[in-house]
């Protein structure tokens, strides 16, 4: 651990001593949760879909208690009957979107105009009920940002339409508004500024996709000028060669952005180190691919498992003081009907 | 009686509390420093056990025990969760993880290939016709605006077609407003659909395809076939099924599986099946023969389809024949009907 040198040796032993490091533990494995999956699958589809609700709170409960922070376990704790209701409710507002698409596709255009209204409540309403039902040490967190806060940050950077370039702006201004609406029972995550990490991580992504883009195939072009293929050949490498460009960079940026946001994050006396590496997420989305590929999609297990082990092994919880001095907060009473949309819709802007 | 260890939280903080629990028969003695407190097991809540993850018992005012030891747990509250401890049981067992596997795999097979059409033809014969025509009306707004322009055939050539159709659809008493609509739709080539409620689009490519008036009258027939048996409802209502079976199998893994799996869908969904264009044909061969003309036609019609799509292949390939492969057996049960 590296001292300042202008801090005095006594001071900075006792820093030293105060602070505990506690690497985020891991206990799930690949074979029991592979059974969690495929019997619970077997059920929800037997049950014509019903059971679902169950098996949902089945497999975030088996993730949650393998998740430890100082050897204690994280609790899922919804209730299966919300999360039911909730599906309904997104099944109905489902079957409207694709009766749309199929009979009036010419309203389907209309319905990006709800679903901007409707897209920060499904947000704000599924963070709120993910928050309230995570509990750590028998103390729930919580989301209390509001319809009114998320939806004036989306009009706010609805410039970004008309400049998708500035996209990363408008991501982090709402990452820091997630962040900053968690609270741990009754104390708020803090963020410190993490704008510069993040948006020079976009920066750079952005300038190695542009530079791989220019680059490769006019080197391409120029080696193959004696012996050209046919033009489909070259179309299907073009569309290999930007597929796999585009998910590299989103490899690179699930690791950089992480980051950037989680050593910036504070809760009480607790701080996070993230070191996630660009080309370890590389080697892991591009082999669980070809897994769920060779195996039909039997190894989904295998692969989220992976993910998980590897995310954990690289966070690590700095806790200056005790963490048995956070209050827990009042009851609330909360919906799934938010969550289980936006769930369909893939709306998925987690920590 | 018998005891185990525990971590005991008050519920007003995260502080965490070594504990002994001891078991008395209707009631539990948590014991820790400068704690004692009993709690009557009945005003305990116990999560049902999920793979081996601690064990949270609830204590009134929001407390909570933690345990790793699953058998006093069990030893306090025997079959508290029934129908979970029983999936739990199944859940340690790899013979059942096995089956389970087989079972998915077949019932999702099966509810694909007669499941989901089967209940999608049950689902489609609840929507009323009003709605039917209603959804027609908005399909035939969006051809009108993006794909097609007015027919640009001689009046004397619509009004013979009108005619045509009219003999085809005289007395046909299902409730539905048959509509002929010639239309000059070049990005489909020779083509003809129907659209929900009645209403018959045909291209002018097509009518300047077919030799004769049979013929025109022939896929007509094939189209009326459609519309009376409310084959694009449950085309939709199957996708929309399809996409939530696969919503349901897949959505818990990563973003990248629900890439992987959206491709296959979306092919699944193009055009009928060939199911329901078996079944419009046999209503275009009894309707034919009602109203005087050879199924014959229909086979001409398609021989018809097919040279003209080979003649263009490529360039043009999204006509009639694309949706509507012509396949040798189509044929040969159009020229069996007599």
């Amino acid at each position: 651990m590296a001292e300042p040198s202008y801090e005095p040796a006594a001071t900075a032993d006792i820093t030293v001593l105060a602070e505990r490091r506690h690497p985020v533990e891991f206990t799930a494995t690949a074979g029991e949760y592979f059974r969690i999956w495929i019997v619970n699958l077997a059920l929800s589809i037997v049950t014509l879909g019903i059971y679902s609700a169950w098996a949902k709170v089945r497999r975030r409960r088996y993730f949650h208690g393998h998740t430890r922070i100082d050897g204690e376990g994280f609790e899922y704790r919804a209730n299966p009957v919300v999360i039911l209701k909730g599906r309904l409710i997104a099944v109905a507002a489902i079957a409207v979107y694709y009766g749309t698409g199929r009979f009036a596709p010419q309203y389907q255009l209309l319905l990006w105009i709800p679903l901007i209204i409707v897209g920060p409540w499904l947000l704000v309403r599924s963070l709120a009920f993910n928050a309230y039902n995570t509990a750590y040490r028998n103390v729930r967190f919580r989301f209390d940002g509001t319809y009114w806060g998320c939806t004036k940050i989306v009009l706010s950077y609805a410039w970004v339409l008309l400049m998708p370039i500035a996209y990363p702006y408008f991501k982090h201004r709402l990452l820091r508004f997630i962040a900053e609406n968690h609270r741990y029972g009754t104390t708020r995550f803090e963020v410190a500024d993490f704008k510069k990490p993040f948006i020079s991580a976009y920066a750079k992504g952005y300038g190695l996709l542009l530079l791989l883009v220019l680059v490769v195939p006019p080197l391409v072009f120029f080696a193959t000028q004696s012996n050209r293929p046919k033009f489909p050949i070259v179309i299907a490498a073009m569309a290999v060669f930007l597929y796999g460009a585009m998910f590299l960079l989103f490899a690179y940026l699930r690791a950089r952005t992480t980051n950037a946001l989680w050593n910036a994050l504070g809760i009480g006396p607790v701080r996070f180190e993230s070191a996630l590496r660009a080309r370890d997420l590389m080697w892991l989305y591009l082999s669980n691919l070809v897994a769920l590929a060779l195996t039909l999609g039997l190894a989904a297990p295998w692969a989220v498992v992976r993910a998980m082990r590897y995310r954990a092994s690289k966070t690590t919880a700095i806790a200056s003081g005790p963490l048995d001095g956070f209050a827990q907060a009042e009851a609330q009473q909360l919906g799934a009907a938010g969550e289980e949309v936006a769930d369909f819709f893939d709306i998925d802007i987690a920590l | 009686m018998s005891e185990f260890a525990a971590a005991y939280y008050d519920g007003r903080t995260s502080a965490r509390r070594e504990v002994r629990v001891h078991a008395y028969p209707g009631m539990i003695q948590i014991v820790g420093e400068g704690l004692r407190l009993d709690v009557p097991l009945a005003k305990v809540r116990v999560d049902p056990p999920v793979g081996g993850t601690r064990r949270a018992l609830h204590l009134p005012e929001g407390a909570q025990l933690q345990t790793d030891d699953h058998a006093a747990v069990e030893r306090l509250f025997p079959r508290r969760h029934a129908f979970e401890g029983w999936v739990d049981r199944l859940e340690r067992g790899w013979p059942w993880a096995l089956a389970a596997v087989a079972l998915a795999a077949v019932l999702a097979w099966w509810s694909v290939v007669d499941g989901l059409p089967r209940a999608a033809k049950l689902a489609a014969g609840l929507v009323p016709q009003t709605v039917e025509a209603e959804l027609g009306e908005q399909a035939l707004a969006f051809f009108d605006g993006r794909m097609c322009k007015p027919s640009a055939l001689p009046p004397e050539r619509r009004q013979g077609l009108q005619r045509g159709f009219a003999q085809l659809t005289a007395g046909l008493a299902d409730g539905y407003a048959y509509r002929l609509l010639p239309r000059d739709c070049r990005g489909v080539g020779a083509n003809a659909f129907a659209l929900p409620g009645g209403a018959l689009v045909i291209t002018d490519a097509l009518v300047k395809l077919a030799r004769s008036d049979d013929q025109i009258a022939a896929v007509l027939a094939h189209e009326l076939g459609h519309v009376r048996y409310r084959h694009s409802l449950r085309m939709a209502l199957q996708a929309a099924g399809l996409a939530a079976l696969a919503a349901a199998l897949f959505g818990d893994a990563t973003s990248i599986v629900g890439l992987a799996t959206t491709l296959p869908v979306a092919l699944l969904q193009s055009g009928y099946s060939r199911e329901l264009e078996s079944e419009a044909d046999d209503y275009a061969f009894r309707r034919l023969k009602e109203v005087g003309i050879s199924p014959k036609a229909f086979a001409e019609m398609m021989v018809l389809l097919e040279k003209g799509h080979e003649k263009r292949s490529g360039a043009r390939s999204s006509d009639y024949f694309s949706t509507h492969p012509a396949t040798a057996k189509r044929i040969a049960r159009a020229l069996a009907e007599r």
